[in-house]
């Protein structure tokens, strides 16, 4: 890889092909390109492209292909494992200002976009076709579907529609030595006797290329939606009440849990949303489909709760009441930083009946560290997202959030798990890789990438841990030492 | 060809392809090998006898398979538990997802790829490997596990199989309206579609003699599925999957997507004569008579962004179709030499 000073060289060639105004060299400038929502891993690049087109990219990755430099893709920069950040011998190609919805088709139910629309924009954009798009994570409001697309993004929904994955249909990709490849097409994402690239594409992490256009798959507004919410007295009553509704063959749509510290700081916050704070867990039940379906379901939900001796039983009479329970579980991370001034989010899955025993493993954890770790969930899933809280400023606090975030995740594989349901490897978690993948694991994933990037000038550095880490048991916290190390405290 | 090999134990598949048999034809319940090219001289490797379910969680949604296993076996255990694999396909589950001849039955619907959450595999040097995860929802590392979907064993040899299920509906009934003109059997189609609790397998096919039916799976509350089907005027039928179309003796069958858009146009131009059917999902098959009619519906399919091959049919026009784009076929090809340099699995 070059150094960092062979980008320099460059600017005036990006700059003339592409116009000044959309590339950014000054320190100043590049600020905001530092890290993405893992601001644990800063790092700031050698440049920025500002895309808006399909061409504009195609013209920056030859320029960085013939000069063998490497490049990062970032759209909104809200993930949160470190994916988008850049070292200062890359650029990052910022996808952002690509953002128009390219087609809608309302008889097929898809629609073309480019990859910088944010995913809230583009149901706001086919709402008045009683249409939506389905995979919806917390940062709905600012993520970009091409983001999505890389992380194979998930959300509360996605227990019963899916993840990303589910919902990609194709898309044309800008491949690393600036040469076009469209994967899938709006009537499938494989070919009747082809390989399904567009479905391993997806979830990449910007490791393969960037994606230009996206087809998405679109789906219809149910007929009724009912929000359901439930405050238990123990954590435990509310993960049975899970497994009950699950067990009664019920789908709903979305399956949340708030513990104690979570609701307290959302009710302190401006996200406040009328939780009891005397609650140890609050779930949340959205169930949706055919009106009478709905209505029967929500009765029988209601009997569960009331089972397993729900507090309080509430439901949403209309939509800006149900909004107001959404409101609460979406801005429960960004009420966490009432807590202290910063956020560890993990990312860890179970199976769904493990859930019990992993949140006591976390709490022990946390117990051993001195750290206040708080849980807010997708029950239905087993994805689990234990927030460290803790102040950055000082190491020791820092080197303790560490080690139990890697315990967790430890805890999260031995339970049967992964180390991540949504958020991504990205360069967060190259030090768990090896707690699932084994070095051949890992060689087979480094041979398909290398057939999108075979000089791996994509996004270096990310998901796949380098080979002499493969061989070894964990070296976490190695990555974030460094990063320490070369940032210093801040 | 040679023997067979057929492994009793997981572990026999890696040792024996270590040993270097040469050319290597997977082979499940081998009830789609007449959809691959021919592969005279290569080894068969059977993988019927490993039948097992391993791990079956119902609280979980989850189980592992091994890739020999019929899904007529799955089925019937997981109707104990009152779940179902939630897809279409029969014969084992390894051919199943190898060769993924249904694709999802109605927008949206349940899919051999969505539904596969990782496996145990072993690459054509003998290597063992494993992708994705065991729970329903994991995103760490390359989703490798995805490229055996409609790889037909050429990529990779999957021995165990991790696969997300479903709750059985409460109520399930399969219906239909037979001998429709087709503007008729679109308007159902269209009707179903839109229906508030939308079938999850949608199909409309069309017979030898010419008259098109629709058929469907309606799921949800016993109440709302007959308010539907008699709304309708749906006919119970015998649960059944429309795909793939049985091979003719003679003629070529041709496998394609369709968006619903195109199904007036794709009808239009099918032969005169012959079996057809379309998924909701998108998936179509049409039976052709001869090489000519064959030719002019593939011409149509280009022409209307519908891709399309021939699956079954003289072994010299096998795998024809509508042209990939060439930067896609040119990562197809590039993760066949990846996985498998020597060109071993045939």
């Amino acid at each position: 890889m070059p150094s960092p000073g062979a980008i320099a060289p460059l600017h005036a060639r990006l700059a003339a092909a592409l116009g000044q105004q959309r590339l950014l060299v000054s320190p100043d400038a590049l600020l905001a390109w530092e890290c993405d929502g893992f601001t644990v891993h800063k790092s700031r690049p050698g440049a920025v492209v500002l895309a808006e087109t399909t061409e504009h990219v195609q013209t920056a990755l030859r320029i960085l292909n013939d000069a063998k430099v490497p490049f990062v893709p970032r759209g909104a920069g809200t993930c949160l494992s470190g994916g988008p950040t850049a070292g200062a011998d890359a650029v990052v190609i910022d996808c952002a200002r690509m953002r128009r919805v390219l087609h809608v088709s309302t008889e097929d139910l898809y629609a073309v976009v480019q990859p910088g629309v944010v995913n809230l924009d583009l149901t706001t954009a086919v709402t008045c076709h009683g249409l939506h798009y389905a995979p919806d994570p917390s940062s709905q409001s600012v993520c970009t579907i091409g983001g999505n697309l890389a992380e194979n993004s998930g959300g509360p929904h996605c227990f019963k529609y899916g993840m990303t994955r589910d919902h990609i249909l194709g898309a044309l990709v800008v491949l690393p030595d600036g040469s076009l490849a469209r994967l899938g097409s709006p009537a499938g994402s494989r070919a009747p006797q082809g390989l399904d690239v567009a479905g391993l594409f997806c979830g990449s992490e910007g490791t393969f290329g960037i994606a230009t256009e996206i087809t998405v798959r679109l789906s219809r507004n149910a007929q009724e939606v009912r929000t359901l919410l439930a405050a238990f007295a123990d954590m435990g009553a509310a993960c049975r009440s899970v497994g009950d509704i699950l067990a009664a063959g019920l789908v709903p749509a979305a399956l949340e849990i708030l513990d104690q510290a979570t609701i307290r700081a959302v009710e302190a916050s401006v996200y406040r949303a009328g939780y009891p704070e005397d609650a140890a867990a609050v779930l949340l039940v959205e169930l949706d489909g055919a009106r009478e379906v709905v209505a029967e379901d929500a009765l029988e939900v209601r009997e569960m709760f009331a089972r397993n001796g729900a507090l309080r039983i509430e439901e949403a009479a209309d939509a800006a009441e149900r909004k107001r329970l959404w409101k609460g579980r979406k801005g429960a991370f960004g009420a966490m930083g009432r807590i202290n001034t910063d956020l560890y989010v993990l990312d860890g899955v179970v199976p769904r009946t493990r859930l019990e025993q992993a949140l006591a493993g976390i709490a022990a954890i946390g117990e051993k560290h001195g750290m206040l770790i708080t849980n807010v969930f997708h029950a239905g899933d087993g994805n689990l997202h234990p927030n460290i809280s803790f102040d950055g400023r000082d190491a020791e606090q820092t080197r303790r959030t560490v080690a139990a975030g890697h315990e967790i995740l430890q805890l999260c594989v031995d339970l049967g798990g992964s180390i991540s349901g949504e958020h991504g490897i990205g360069s967060e978690k190259l030090d768990h890789v090896p707690m699932m993948f084994d070095a051949a694991d890992l060689d087979v994933m480094a041979r398909v990438r290398a057939v999108f990037d075979p000089d791996g000038r994509c996004n270096p550095g990310k998901v796949l841990p380098n080979r002499s880490a493969c061989a070894e048991v964990a070296k976490w916290p190695q990555m974030i030492a460094k990063v320490l190390d070369v940032e210093g405290p801040r | 060809m040679n023997a067979t090999f057929a492994p009793e134990r997981v572990e026999e598949v890696a040792h024996w392809l270590r040993q270097r048999p040469g050319r290597v034809r997977v082979v499940g319940g081998g009830s789609r090998q007449h959809e691959l090219p021919d592969c005279d001289g290569a080894a068969r490797l059977g993988l019927g006898r490993l039948s097992a379910i391993e791990r079956l969680d119902p609280g979980d949604l989850t189980c592992t398979v091994l890739p020999g296993l019929e899904r007529r076996e799955l089925d019937a255990a997981l109707a104990g538990h009152g779940l179902e694999l939630p897809c279409l396909g029969e014969g084992t589950l390894g051919g199943l997802f190898a060769s993924d001849p249904v694709g999802p039955a109605a927008h949206g619907a349940g899919n051999p790829r969505g539904l596969l959450l990782g496996c145990d595999a072993v690459l054509a040097d003998g290597t063992p490997f494993k992708a994705g995860a065991r729970v329903v929802k994991s995103v760490a590392g390359f989703d490798v596990h995805k490229l055996l979907v409609g790889s037909r064993g050429t990529l990779f040899v999957a021995t165990r199989l991790h696969l997300r299920l479903q709750a059985r509906p409460r109520a399930v009934r399969w219906v239909e309206r037979d001998e429709l003109a087709i503007d008729e059997a679109l308007r159902l189609c269209r009707a179903l579609r839109e229906l508030p609790a939308a079938p999850d397998v949608l199909a409309l096919r069309r017979s030898d003699g010419g008259a098109y039916a629709v058929c469907a799976r309606l799921v949800g509350r016993t109440r709302l599925v007959d308010a539907a089907a008699t709304q309708l005027a749906l006919q119970d039928r015998e649960p059944g999957a429309p795909l793939p179309l049985p091979s003719p003796a003679t003629g070529e069958v041709v496998r394609g997507l369709a968006l619903p858009s195109a199904l007036a146009g794709l009808c239009g131009a099918l032969p005169a004569r012959g079996a057809f059917a379309w998924l909701g999902g998108g998936r179509f098959e049409a039976c052709s008579p001869d090489p000519t009619t064959t030719d002019r519906l593939l011409a149509w399919c280009t022409a209307n962004g519908c891709p399309a091959t021939i699956v079954a049919g003289p072994a010299s026009r096998r795998g024809r179709g509508t042209p990939l784009d060439p930067g896609e076929a040119r990562l197809a090809h590039g993760l066949r030499t990846a996985l498998d340099p020597d060109g071993i699995l045939a």
